[in-house]
């Protein structure tokens, strides 16, 4: 420590020449700069606006280095390292030396071309993720799960990822602004102004009283202390609202249980699940955790756990389904009662059974089955294998796609079946749910009337961004004009920022101190991993500015100089009594830096009691016909708040693989009735509001439902996102709660047409042996059920591979197809985003991909997942063919590729039966706009125009792994090597290894496992990668037609 | 510029078939040097003036063997020797693959070495060589008998190749 | 002996013939010429102008795109290296079976063949994602310390290949024309072409010892061409046959590609012909109705041939019971989404052709010119079709995807031939357009009334 101590000083030091340094160069030529997310090529030329803003771009900060030469901006991060060590809260006057400890696993000090991983979090407003942030040279270039940390085990969401290419947003602002309003309160300028003459003026107006903070959930305990210490310091209150906000089951859970909170679901130990949309999968609370959890029950096909799904959108969840039954928003409650009905009335079952009243009650619910259209009997199975599994079964629903006009009954409903369950207590944990889930619309609702009552003098907005995801009949926009200044805290001048007085960025949350809960008593802490890029402040910080400037509030908001004093403080009183009793605060506080976290998910808790009485909130069943409209968050944007970035807008749907775009699903009857095609634009309306959007015809959705993604259609997130899609929160109802699916619909067909950009070629395997699926029970019977082997042999012995021999497996029964992996490849790999105009083109350059293909009968389909890579075969056809030797086998089994030899004769894509090659038809490197260039991974070449390129096994993993061993004097041990897509992958699915060593996971499966089989086995490439087999746990039997087949 | 060749006399024919006969009656008069120059090909000239078979075919051969030899020595070192690497888990002497390449170059070398030969043998390129009678590339044919022939005499030849037909003796001080 | 129609027409002597021949290079160029060589000579220069920025700007201009990453460009080149053998097989393969009509349709058939190398040449050249290191696939020595090119890739067999066939039918096109530049010296009135041809000529002199060597060599490199001839088009199907995407991987592609060359080859032999005719009249005598006729023929029975080659593809698809291939075939062939270009190959290829069956179709130059015309379509879209049709659909359907159409894919199509007519144009100006020195011996064939010993 001691040790540490010195070396802190010194980069203290060197931080301060830094800064010196920095503002020597006040004067900076203007950068050179071409647009980095061009939809078109033409496209990318310099506009003169946006030049104008190229000059006022960058004040001090490492990134002025960085115009100069590489390597001599990689040396100045060197030393900027140091300051991202020595200053946590950038923006106060003293740079006092603070400690943050690199991840234990990794070196202490910046080695040149080692990285360093910082134990940190990420909080998206409902997901909760521990996370590495990899740097390089001191500039993060990557964040990756935290293994140990207890909720995701070290898997990460799509967005996590995405979040890097945020902190270096050219577009982010670059230090505190003021609007200048015209007489109509609209914007009339934005002039950059001090801090500290943005701080006089709010705390004037402070003192005003009348102080409200907005912000979204805050996960942050230390956080939640500072608003509230603030909050008592101005007589202020606080007001929490997300769009994705998760009233229906804070309030469910009030009304079933007395207490208003967002339970623990715990997936893992359920055996039989069933969701109503709850698509925990893909984008409901916390989906990465979820699916690690899920996981734990498909790993096995032997203890094959059991999803049926109630789908009205197709969710990701729904794709994963064992059994999933397409329904329409206005059946997510006959589904629960329909269950509790069977249950109790027809199979007089639990303590209600001699309950005539309450059977009575549960009439109009009796023939639910034939409702949703499906066979009783299959529906009366669903009942029962919940019941079977009584304590081990999972009833869940939420999520935007449930909020129709009786949401709040749904939530009732499905506590009341998971109480008679006995679940209550054992996979719905009451009292250890994320504490700082408290969004609420509600409380909006009523902030909105203050304001317009006037009563709202200051307004600070934080996190969030109302005036795009709130509906116009919401009034906000209106309300904010009768506020006297309006201070937010956003990263840019958004959709919100542009109302607002004083824009008061908030540090990236890689460049800022902070802690969390996600769960209750795990806490996490967030470590900056760099000095803040740009003169921004963390919003902690100022509040406690203010205050202190205001000199009034609790001591501990105004002594403290940064809110790293604060939070350090804060957990030496508030959390290590709670979480490490009689530790050393210095012990305890280093750990918790190197770990991450601390604190654990598995708490003993006792069943919480129904109330009865509130299962007679639930009216009887209603029938409707005509379409229903379905909002849905996607798995790649959420809210879209994250939207302005290139590698969310540029994923394929999990589900539909469309790019760039937001669009009205329907089902394949509606589209035949109305004469709808792929791609036609239909005029969208409910009430009174409209909007043209393109159709996309979905497999497996109800006829009655009209479902289209929020998210899009931002207008000032920025040049990626402005203009993609529509915006369809506009669409949701607010007033006495929101109502985001339920409603009803129409739309009339017009004549224009929209390409929407599809990743996928097509929809159906037709009939070859591409995702081997078998049921349980044929997998029971045989376990290679559904995988029809090949007996290839060859006319020479081949080559032999000493030494390690590197290969992938794939468990297509875990994998859920999230798309993790291609966000963590891409971010691996600098793989270029080439745009919605080349992606319509076959042009997208995802190295690894996530094929879908729908099974069964359209109209009700099925989907399964397949990621695939280079398959790195050892008679690869794409090496025979290349003239030049370009891409050729190395003695470890790698298919190499190499870039500087390529010419770019395209032969080996051709005769690549998998098709993973990719080409750089254009350019794509040069248009890395900067900062974003700070993004790429140093150890992977930018690829040039005109040269193929592909997944390489991570070849710099496997590297960096064969050196450290090297170091360590040891031999190259099973799992020292993991891939980008296997670090990422929330459920495991993938797993990397070397084939020689008998000992090695992957070789058992290769050697052992009945369900592998290689894709394409018969054309005798023999890939170094297998999948393993999909178990589809449905009581089906595959009649002998089905088997096998190519 | 050096002396092309030696002087001599020659007749000109507009005929392709007295020409012919003249040649044969030249040759048994025991001229051996002499030669006969045509705008085309002209049937049985050969065997009228005793030329012998062309012996290009040899070069032909050879050249082609050289070229096929030299194809598979540059397959299998560069292949096999210098660089042996593992291309689609083939052998590094993947013969079958190579045939192509060694085809081409026999062919190759063949070509271009015959033509070498021909130019060879013709003593072409020549710049602008002694012209007996433009015309001889057209429609006329001639017989020239060198100075240095055996029982050359000019007379003597000028008063034979009239009685063959010949339509004009042309005296040429070198050709 | 039979009785033979005149190879050469109008009772023509040794003198008329080099005059005839000797004209349009001696004339002042005719209107006409200079038309077709302005129009040709702009859509040259158009597209240099495209090229220059497709290399510029990238490969991506064209349609190529994942998962068809060869188009237009490979189509392309597969459709000019295909017309030049028809040049080829009739000066070299109808040489050694001593077809005498080919004499006078020889030299501008030759004359093709090289500048449908030389056009064709370019596109695999062009069509790599970094042309300027198009060099690197040559095996020299060089200081990358141990580096080599790849003896196994067939696009390597196509450099060799090519590379050979433009050098050996250039050599055989020249030393088929010393003689014939000769007599154009020899002619000459003025200075300048009298140097130039001069220089050309070598200082031929066509003594008996030269000819007798001089047809020899004539018959060696006739012999070699040969074979020649006949590897070029085998390999470049081989860049097709030797992968494994289905629909390539065909072991009846080489004599299926040979025949298609020979096809087109003769189709577009006909469609200049007839131009040349028209042209010069003069040249009425020496290419002859005759000859077209027999020309036609050969184009229906190499139609007939290409024909059973794609009957027998499906077949084959079929027989082989590869779920792979037989969708490539009896799906996404016929009755994919490139179904249009699949008909328009057979009905171009094999339908029309039939009408050669009749001696007034085979006889009418306004007919065969039309018929022609359609063979060379129809040949383009062959290629089309097995590049792109195998290409957009194969193994994994999640990869399928269609071919992204662009404006360059046609300017280069359109402005390929633009370098080619003005080649061609240029040679028919300055070279004699038919051998002077082969055409003589055969004058006297089916002239009975002079002792002709040919026959």
């Amino acid at each position: 420590m001691s040790e540490n101590n010195h070396e802190h000083m010194h980069e203290h030091s060197e931080s301060e020449l830094s800064a010196e340094l920095a503002a020597k160069k006040a004067a900076r030529p203007q950068i050179e700069r071409n647009n980095t997310h061009w939809l078109t090529l033409e496209h990318y030329n310099n506009d003169p606006e946006f030049m104008k803003k190229a000059e006022t771009e960058f004040q001090s900060s490492p990134l002025r280095e960085s115009e100069s030469e590489g390597g001599w901006a990689r040396r100045e991060f060197l030393k900027l390292m140091g300051a991202s060590l020595a200053m946590s809260a950038a923006g106060c006057i003293r740079r006092p030396v603070q400690k943050i400890v690199p991840y234990n696993k990794q070196p202490e000090e910046v080695t040149l071309g080692v990285a360093n991983y910082y134990a940190s979090t990420y909080f998206d407003g409902n997901e909760g993720l521990g996370v590495l942030v990899k740097t390089r040279e001191g500039r993060p270039i990557k964040i990756e799960g935290n293994p140990k940390f207890p909720m995701n085990k070290g898997g990460l969401s799509v967005r996590a990822q995405s979040s890097i290419l945020s902190l270096y947003d050219p577009e982010r602002l670059q230090g505190p602004k003021h609007n200048i309003f015209n007489e109509k309160r609209s914007n009339k300028d934005t002039v950059s102004i001090k801090w500290d003459g943005l701080d006089d003026k709010v705390v004037a107006q402070l003192k005003k009283g009348g102080a409200v903070v907005l912000t979204g959930n805050v996960a942050s305990p230390s956080t939640r202390a500072v608003i509230s210490d603030f909050a008592q310091a101005f007589k202020a209150d606080h007001v929490s609202w997300e769009p994705l906000a998760n009233e229906e089951i804070r309030e469910g859970q009030r009304a079933s249980y007395g207490e208003a909170v967002v339970p623990q679901y715990r997936f893992d130990k359920a055996k039989m699940i069933v969701s109503i949309d709850a698509d925990f999968l893909g984008t409901w609370l916390n989906p990465t955790t979820f699916g690690a959890q899920f996981a734990a029950g498909r790993r096995d096909p032997k203890k094959l756990s059991k999803l049926v799904s109630f789908d009205s959108t197709y969710s990701l969840t729904g794709g994963n389904a064992d059994i999933r039954v397409k329904i329409k928003p206005s059946q997510q409650l006959d589904v629960v009662m329909g269950l509790i009905n069977v249950l109790v009335v027809n199979k007089n079952l639990s303590a209600y059974a001699n309950n005539e009243k309450f059977k009575d009650s549960l009439v109009s619910y009796a023939n639910t089955a034939q409702k949703l259209g499906i066979e009783p009997a299959l529906f009366t199975k669903v009942a029962t294998d919940l019941w079977e599994n009584k304590g081990q079964s999972l009833v869940v629903a939420g999520g935007l796609q449930t909020l129709t006009s009786r949401s709040a009954e749904l939530q009732i409903a499905v506590n009341f079946l998971n109480s008679l369950l006995e679940n209550e207590g054992k996979t719905v944990d009451g009292k250890n749910g994320n504490p700082g889930l408290k969004a609420s619309y509600a409380e909006l609702e009523k902030l909105i009337k203050e304001m317009n009552a006037g009563k709202v003098k200051t307004l600070i907005i934080h996190r969030v961004n109302p005036m795009y995801a709130l509906p116009k009949e919401a009034g906000f926009a209106e309300a904010l004009k009768k506020v006297d200044m309006v201070v937010y805290t956003g990263d840019r001048i958004d959709e919100t920022g542009e109302h607002a007085t004083y824009l008061a960025p908030d540090n990236h949350p890689l460049e800022t101190w902070g802690d969390a809960e996600f769960a209750k008593d795990i806490f996490a802490i967030q470590q900056p991993a760099i000095r803040p890029l740009y003169d921004t402040r963390s919003f902690q910080l100022s509040l406690m500015t203010w205050a202190y400037l205001a000199n009034v509030g609790p001591k501990r908001l105004i002594t403290f100089e940064t809110f790293y004093d604060y939070l350090r403080n804060f957990w030496k009183e508030e959390i290590q009594p709670k979480a490490a009793k009689g530790k050393a605060f210095e012990d305890f506080w280093a750990e918790v830096l190197q770990n991450g976290y601390v604190g654990d998910l598995d708490h003993s808790t006792a069943a919480r009691s129904f109330k009865s009485e509130a299962f007679a909130a639930i009216k009887p069943a209603s029938n409707r016909s005509g379409f229903e409209l379905a909002l849905y968050p996607t798995v790649q944007h959420g809210d879209g708040s994250s939207a302005n970035n290139s590698w969310q807008q540029e994923l394929p749907d999990p589900v539909t693989k469309i790019v760039w775009d937001n669009y009205v699903c329907v089902s394949i009857a509606t589209a035949e009735k109305y004469h709808l095609k792929q791609s036609t634009v239909v005029e969208l309306k409910v009430g009174d509001k409209k909007v043209e959007l393109p159709v996309h015809i979905q497999p497996g959705l109800h006829d009655d439902v009209l479902a289209v993604a929020v998210g899009y259609g931002r207008t000032r997130a920025g040049r990626v996102a402005d203009g993609v899609g529509q915006n369809m929160f506009e669409f949701a109802s607010f007033a006495g709660g929101p109502v985001f699916a339920g409603q009803e619909a129409s739309f009339t067909k017009t004549t224009k047409k929209y390409n929407l950009a599809s990743v996928a070629g097509n929809n159906s395997m037709e009939g070859r042996m591409i995702v081997a699926e078998a049921t349980l029970k044929d997998y029971m019977k045989n376990e290679h059920a559904g995988v029809h082997r090949h007996k290839t042999w060859s006319i020479w012995s081949g080559h032999q591979y000493n030494g390690h021999k590197w290969g992938m497996s794939v468990d297509l029964n875990t994998c859920t197809g999230c798309s993790a992996c291609m966000t963590a490849c891409q971010s691996e790999n600098n793989i270029s985003v080439v745009g919605k105009t080349y992606v319509l083109q076959g042009r997208e350059m995802h190295w690894m991909r996530v094929d879908r293909y729908y099974v069964g009968n359209p109209a009700d389909a099925l989907a399964v997942f397949q990621p695939v890579m280079c398959q790195h075969c050892d008679n690869a056809p794409c090496e025979t063919v290349c003239p030049v030797l370009a891409t050729v086998h190395s003695d470890e089994g790698l298919n190499e590729m190499v870039y500087n030899r390529c010419v770019g004769t395209r032969y080996c894509a051709n005769n690549c039966p998998y098709k993973v090659r990719r080409f750089n038809w254009f350019n794509y490197a040069k248009l890395i706009e900067k900062p974003m260039h700070m993004a790429l991974n140093p150890d992977v070449t930018v690829r040039p125009r005109g040269v193929m390129e592909k997944c390489s096994f991570c070849v710099q993993r496997i590297k960096e792994a064969k050196n450290k061993a090297k170091l360590e004097d040891r031999k190259l041990k099973d799992g020292d090597v993991k891939t980008a897509c296997q670090i990422a992958c929330p459920t495991q699915a993938i797993i990397f290894g070397d084939l020689n060593d008998p000992e090695s996971q992957v070789a058992k499966i290769f050697k052992d496992e009945p369900r592998s089989y290689a894709l394409l086995e018969e054309w005798h490439a023999a890939p170094s990668v297998r999948y393993l087999s999909k178990i589809r746990n449905n009581d089906k039997e595959t009649p002998a037609a089905e088997k096998g087949g190519h | 510029m050096a002396k092309h060749g030696p002087g001599g006399i020659a007749g000109i024919w507009l005929d392709e078939h007295t020409v012919v006969k003249a040649a044969a009656k030249t040759r048994e008069s025991g001229f051996v040097k002499f030669d006969a120059i045509t705008p085309y090909p002209v049937h049985g000239m050969e065997e009228a003036c005793g030329i012998k078979r062309s012996w290009i075919p040899y070069v032909t051969f050879g050249a082609g063997a050289v070229g096929l030899l030299s194809g598979l020595w540059l397959t299998w070192w560069t292949s096999a020797v210098d660089w042996p690497i593992n291309v689609g888990g083939k052998p590094f002497f993947s013969l079958p693959a190579f045939i192509p390449v060694i085809f081409e170059l026999t062919i190759l070398f063949a070509a271009l070495t015959s033509v070498g030969a021909l130019f060879y043998v013709t003593k072409i390129p020549r710049l602008d060589p002694p012209n007996i009678d433009p015309d001889l590339t057209s429609h006329k044919f001639a017989i020239f008998i060198p100075e240095n022939d055996i029982g050359y005499d000019e007379s003597k030849i000028e008063r034979f190749f009239k009685e063959n037909g010949a339509v004009e003796v042309k005296k040429m001080a070198e050709y | 002996m039979i009785h033979r129609n005149k190879l050469v027409l109008g009772d023509k002597d040794l003198k008329d013939i080099t005059e005839d021949i000797c004209a349009p290079i001696e004339a002042y160029p005719s209107k006409g010429w200079l038309g077709l060589l302005t129009g040709a000579l702009s859509i040259l220069i158009f597209y240099v102008i495209i090229l220059g920025i497709v290399i510029g700007k990238g490969i991506g201009l064209l349609g190529v795109n994942h998962p068809n990453a060869w188009g237009t460009m490979i189509v392309t080149f597969v459709f000019w290296i295909g017309i030049g053998h028809a040049g080829t097989l009739i000066s070299a393969i109808l040489f050694l079976f001593r077809q005498k009509w080919r004499t006078s349709v020889a030299r501008t058939a030759e004359a093709m063949t090289v500048f449908a190398v030389m056009t064709a040449g370019l596109f695999p050249l062009l069509h790599t994602g970094r042309p300027w290191l198009d060099y690197w696939l040559f095996p020299y020595p060089n200081q990358r310390g141990p580096l080599w090119v790849n003896f196994r890739s067939p696009l390597l067999w196509d450099v060799f290949a090519v590379s050979t066939y433009a050098t050996v039918s250039m050599v055989f096109w020249y030393v088929g024309l010393i003689p014939d530049f000769a007599t154009i010296k020899d002619r000459a009135k003025n200075k300048i072409r009298r140097t130039v041809y001069g220089a050309l000529s070598l200082g031929w002199r066509g003594t008996a010892k030269n000819w007798s060597h001089y047809e020899m060599l004539y018959l060696l490199l006739a012999g070699l061409s040969t074979p020649l001839v006949l590897s070029v088009h085998t390999i470049v199907s081989f860049d097709f046959a030797v992968s494994s995407l289905p629909g390539w991987h065909t072991t009846i592609f080489p004599p299926y590609f040979v025949a298609g060359a020979i096809f087109s080859g003769f189709a577009m032999v006909v469609t200049l012909m007839t131009l040349v005719r028209i042209g010069v009249p003069e040249f009425k005598n020496y290419i002859t109705i005759d000859h077209m006729e027999v020309m036609n023929k050969i184009i229906m029975s190499t139609g007939l041939m290409v024909g059973y080659a794609y009957g027998s593809e499906f077949f084959i698809a079929w027989y082989s019971g590869n779920p792979y291939e037989k969708y490539v075939f009896f799906v996404s062939r016929a009755f994919g989404p490139y179904a249009w270009s699949y008909w328009t190959m057979i009905t171009c290829n094999v339908l029309i052709p039939q009408v050669f069956w009749f001696k007034k179709a085979r006889r009418s130059i306004p007919i065969m010119f039309v018929v022609s015309i359609f063979v060379n379509i129809g040949m383009w879209f062959e290629r089309f079709v097995i590049t792109i049709t195998s290409l957009h659909r194969d193994f994994l359907p999640a990869n399928w995807g269609n071919y992204a159409w662009s404006f360059y894919d046609g300017a280069i199509l359109f402005g390929s031939f633009g370098m080619f007519l003005t080649l061609f144009l240029l040679y028919l100006r300055f070279f004699p357009a038919i051998s002077i020195a082969e055409i003589k011996p055969v004058l006297p064939v089916g002239r009975e009334s002079k002792g002709g010993t040919n026959g």
